[in-house]
């Protein structure tokens, strides 16, 4: 006994000290700007006080403006998340299988790249289907993206897809043993649906509600793209602006940042009441056969539904980038003469890109794989160990998520900046900022399914004479590789994508793609910065095929 | 030589001293750069231009880290050109907008980190607040006699105007009748161009110099009379121009010449308009850093962007297009020079930089937030 509880604890305290480093020491730096009142140019700070707080009152509108569009923008992602991942793991809908990995392409098309889509399509003038509209008679235009709607509905397509993976990954794990129970007592489809699945998921579900709300009112580029034209700012946009300008009010942007901690606290606080207070238990020491729920002719409606989705989030936007990058100006109805493959030439040619390219994937090949044994471990000593102090850990690990990306880069520059071994600059301190940006994405997936393991699972083998180690190998990590596998690729992806910290944290030698991308469309044209986009994509799409294939095959011979 | 020539000892020039000696210890230069500058060996001519760096070391120091507020695409241009010339100085930069620029270099030196050969800021505001930290290497090039002295920095040897951005109004000709074209700056404040029209955020030093200048001409009404027309505020110069061309503004407010030359070459549909009062223009600054990894290669990299050549690449890349302010300067791939325009500057840099925390608060203020 001595010895497992020994090796517990290590790993526990070990990994919880890593996540405490990772996260509280930028932290400190953050907080020590937003309570810093001196010259912001000097560091460390000369003078202390709560003017930045004070200052925060004078943005009203801002803060309505975010409260509102994420709040819009998380609700419609967790209805498509939810619905989805319903009919996608819980039904007999054709093609569930190829669809359930298309369901990824929006989240690795990036926010960007979806705005950019979308604002080619919806601006009231040039939108490509407003002019459509037009030239059939319309009149006026017949969808305004710049609107707060119009913002919610781009986040939550390309925002919101990590509600279908965190949902789609706890329905995977459900003993479908309940709703058949369910069904045969005479209850009616929907009546299941709404008092067996629903619940189950609820603490998925929540987990994930407030993931998004937290990812909504940190998402800054689907604002920056399209609430500008109508001068709709929130605070990511707002943060931008100010820490851009000379001089940069960077301090004011850091309690902006440290004051949705709270807000976070608040939500994680909420989030925990509701997991203690019920249970979710679905995998039990029962041997299940997962089925799929027969919806009959059904099943051609939610194929249609599935269809419409991925129309709108996926196939309109990478065609009309397609289109819009082939054209010198994008326009809907080109003459011959605007055509050009000169972006993608462009594109190809730049050594810059290609450099990105490769680091990015590098990058987000070490951050995926790190990242699924820190955040692993950190998931199981939040919501499985008995260690003192777990609880704390979940609050520390949320920390990153309640600040927009923008403002946590900061901290994480001057913390590392001054550390004594000269990672900055490199890309490893890029791994770093990724690791810990990214620990809550990771542990919030992988807690999901934790919670529906019974517990009895490993105290049975623990009594069997097992040891942790040999405990989690056995029966923890199994049960899990579903959930495993899926938040692999959701950190590859979403490292993939990461602009915010990123920005800043970049070396002279450590580029990575998706700031290069967003420079483009400032820069160039949203002509090229499409073609690049398109390039990125095709890129990250192979990349993940790959990878998918290689572990199908290391994971076949493992079982042979 | 040069300094002395422009050494005079005024009281501010001793004032500004003493500022940048009492920061010289939160920035960690072990002493003034000035006084290290004192024996410089004759200029030698490698290319067509002249130096005082000594190019075969600059070649065995074999890097040169640039820190750059202008775009990917012309960032990497600049690199590229001075690549071309120097193949065996390996090239890398850091770009960002300027004030996350500046924040990023002034914690790197604070921190006690001095990775950064060369630095080019478009505003003049904090280029002179960096001087006044001690940041820059005093370094007098031999091609700054090809320049003006209002284009070189006071005492000559920080930094240097490498090129103007000079904007006056364009419009989208398919929306807008040339006969309703604005023609002056006070015909941007006619209601109808309310909601239509467009300008940049306030991290724009360019926006800041026709907020400061447009100021001292029209008063300050002019200003509250364009916050009524509800303009509305992007980044860049591309994005202002790709709205314009596609029809979603029909003016843009501060339409950069550069970018419109960009645009009418890709075909698109917007006229220039220059006003009769000038086209205001903000300078792009450049200057060695103290302190530098490559300082050799940083000396060569100033006096090549000095030169007629690098200047000749400034004004002809299309993610710069820059127009150089040097005497015997070419003319732009438009055919016409920066002298054949009339210019709007501040006439006090001093005040102007003053200024700042004002246009920032009515700026922002003006744009909702």
């Amino acid at each position: 006994m001595g010895s497992w509880f020994s090796a517990q604890k290590v790993a526990g305290y070990g990994v919880a000290a890593i996540a405490a480093v990772l996260v509280l020491y930028p932290v400190y730096f953050l907080l020590q700007a937003a309570f810093d009142v001196g010259d912001p140019q000097i560091r460390p700070p000369t003078a202390y006080g709560l003017d930045n707080f004070s200052s925060l009152l004078q943005y009203p509108q801002i803060m309505l403006n975010t409260l509102m569009v994420s709040l819009a923008a998380t609700v419609m992602a967790l209805m498509f998340g939810s619905l989805m991942a319903w009919i996608l793991t819980r039904t007999n809908v054709p093609g569930r299988r190829l669809f359930e990995q298309l369901m990824a392409v929006p989240y690795y098309l990036t926010p960007l790249l979806g705005a950019l889509a979308w604002s080619l399509l919806g601006q009231p003038e040039s939108g490509f289907i407003n002019g459509i509209w037009r030239a059939f008679g319309g009149e006026g235009h017949l969808i305004d993206i710049n609107t707060p709607y119009g913002i919610a509905w781009v986040m939550a397509l390309f925002e919101g897809s990590v509600a279908f993976v965190m949902i789609a990954a706890l329905m995977k794990s459900m003993d479908p043993s309940l709703e058949e129970a369910s069904q045969v007592i005479g209850a009616s489809r929907i009546r299941t649906i709404m008092q067996i699945t629903l619940p189950l998921v609820t603490p998925g579900i929540l987990g994930a509600a407030i993931f998004v709300f937290a990812e909504m009112l940190g998402s800054f580029a689907v604002a920056l793209v399209l609430g500008l034209p109508t001068r709709y700012y929130v605070i990511t946009t707002a943060i931008y602006q100010m820490i851009q300008q000379y001089p940069p009010k960077i301090q004011v942007a850091a309690a902006m940042g440290a004051s949705l901690f709270a807000v976070m606290w608040a939500m994680l606080y909420a989030y925990r009441r509701v997991v203690i207070s019920g249970s979710y238990v679905t995998i039990t020491g029962k041997a299940f056969r997962p089925r799929l729920l027969d919806v009959g002719r059904l099943r051609y409606v939610l194929l249609s539904i599935c269809l419409l989705y991925l129309f709108v989030a996926v196939i309109l936007p990478l065609g009309t980038l397609f289109f819009a990058s082939l054209q010198k100006i994008a326009v809907v109805f080109p003459t011959a003469e605007n055509f050009t493959l000169d972006n993608f030439r462009t594109a190809m040619a730049m050594n810059a890109v290609r450099s990105a390219l490769s680091n990015s994937l590098l990058l987000a090949f070490g951050t995926a794989t790190i990242g699924i044994v820190l955040m692993g471990l950190l998931a199981w000593l939040i919501y499985r160990s008995r260690l003192p102090g777990s609880g704390l850990i979940e609050y520390i690990v949320m920390f990153p998520q309640a600040v927009p990306r923008l403002v946590f880069a900061f901290g994480l520059m001057w913390a590392w900046v001054v550390f004594p071994i000269p990672i900055y600059a490199t890309l490893w301190l890029l791994l770093i900022a990724y690791l810990t940006v990214f620990l809550p994405l990771g542990v919030r997936t992988i807690a999901g399914v934790i919670l529906q393991i019974d517990k009895s699972l490993e105290e049975c083998a623990q009594m069997c004479g097992a040891s942790w180690a040999f405990r989690a190998r056995t029966v923890t990590i199994p049960l899990l590789r579903p959930g495993l596998v899926a938040a692999w690729l959701l950190l590859f992806i979403a490292s993939v994508r990461e602009l915010g910290a990123s920005i800043l944290l970049m070396g002279p030698h450590s580029k990575v793609i998706t700031p290069s991308i967003v420079e483009s469309w400032f820069g160039t044209s949203s002509e090229l910065t499409a073609a690049l986009a398109l390039i990125q994509t095709l890129v990250v799409a192979l990349a993940i095929i790959v990878l998918v294939v290689v572990t199908r095959r290391v994971g076949a011979l493992s079982v042979d | 030589m040069a300094e002395l020539r422009h050494g005079n000892l005024t009281r501010r020039r001793m004032l500004k001293a003493g500022t940048g000696a009492i920061a010289l210890p939160f920035l960690g230069i072990a002493a003034p750069n000035l006084l290290a500058q004192g024996v410089s060996k004759s200029p030698t001519n490698v290319l067509d231009f002249t130096t005082n760096a000594d190019v075969a070391k600059a070649e065995q120091e074999g890097q040169l880290v640039f820190y750059c507020h202008e775009n990917e695409a012309g960032t990497a241009g600049i690199m590229e050109g001075f690549n071309k010339d120097f193949p065996k100085i390996k090239t890398s930069y850091v770009r960002a907008q300027t004030g996350a620029l500046y924040n990023k270099i002034l914690s790197e030196r604070a921190a006690g980190r001095f990775d950064v050969d060369v630095i080019q800021l478009s505003d003049i505001a904090p280029a002179f607040d960096f001087r006044r930290k001690g940041g820059y290497e005093h370094y007098v090039s031999p091609e700054s006699s090809a320049y003006k002295k209002d284009h070189l920095s006071e005492p000559n040897g920080y930094f240097f105007w490498t090129g103007v951005d000079p904007a006056g109004i364009a419009y989208n000709s398919e929306k807008v009748a040339v006969s309703d074209a604005p023609k002056g700056w006070k015909d941007i404040l006619d209601p109808r161009w309310k909601g239509k029209i467009s300008c940049k955020i306030s991290a724009s030093g360019l926006q800041f110099v026709q907020w400061y200048t447009l100021r001292k001409i029209y008063g300050d009404g002019y200003w509250k009379e364009f916050a009524k027309l509800q303009p509305r505020a992007f980044d860049s110069r591309v994005q202002l121009f790709d709205r314009l061309s596609k029809g979603d503004d029909m003016i843009t407010a501060i339409g950069e010449y550069p970018a419109y030359f960009l645009f009418k070459s890709k075909g698109a549909k917007v006229e220039f308009v220059a006003p009769p009062d000038g086209l205001v223009s903000t300078p792009l600054v450049v200057g060695a850093v103290s302190r530098a990894p490559h300082p050799e290669a940083s000396k060569l990299f100033v006096d090549w962007a000095m030169s007629k050549r690098g200047q000749a690449w400034y004004q002809s890349n299309p993610n710069l297009y820059y127009g150089s302010v040097r005497t015997d300067a070419p003319a732009m791939p438009t055919g016409v020079k920066l002298s054949d325009f009339k210019l709007l500057y501040p006439s006090d840099w001093d005040e102007y930089a003053s200024q700042s925390a004002t246009f920032l608060k009515e700026w922002n203020s003006m744009l909702g937030l």
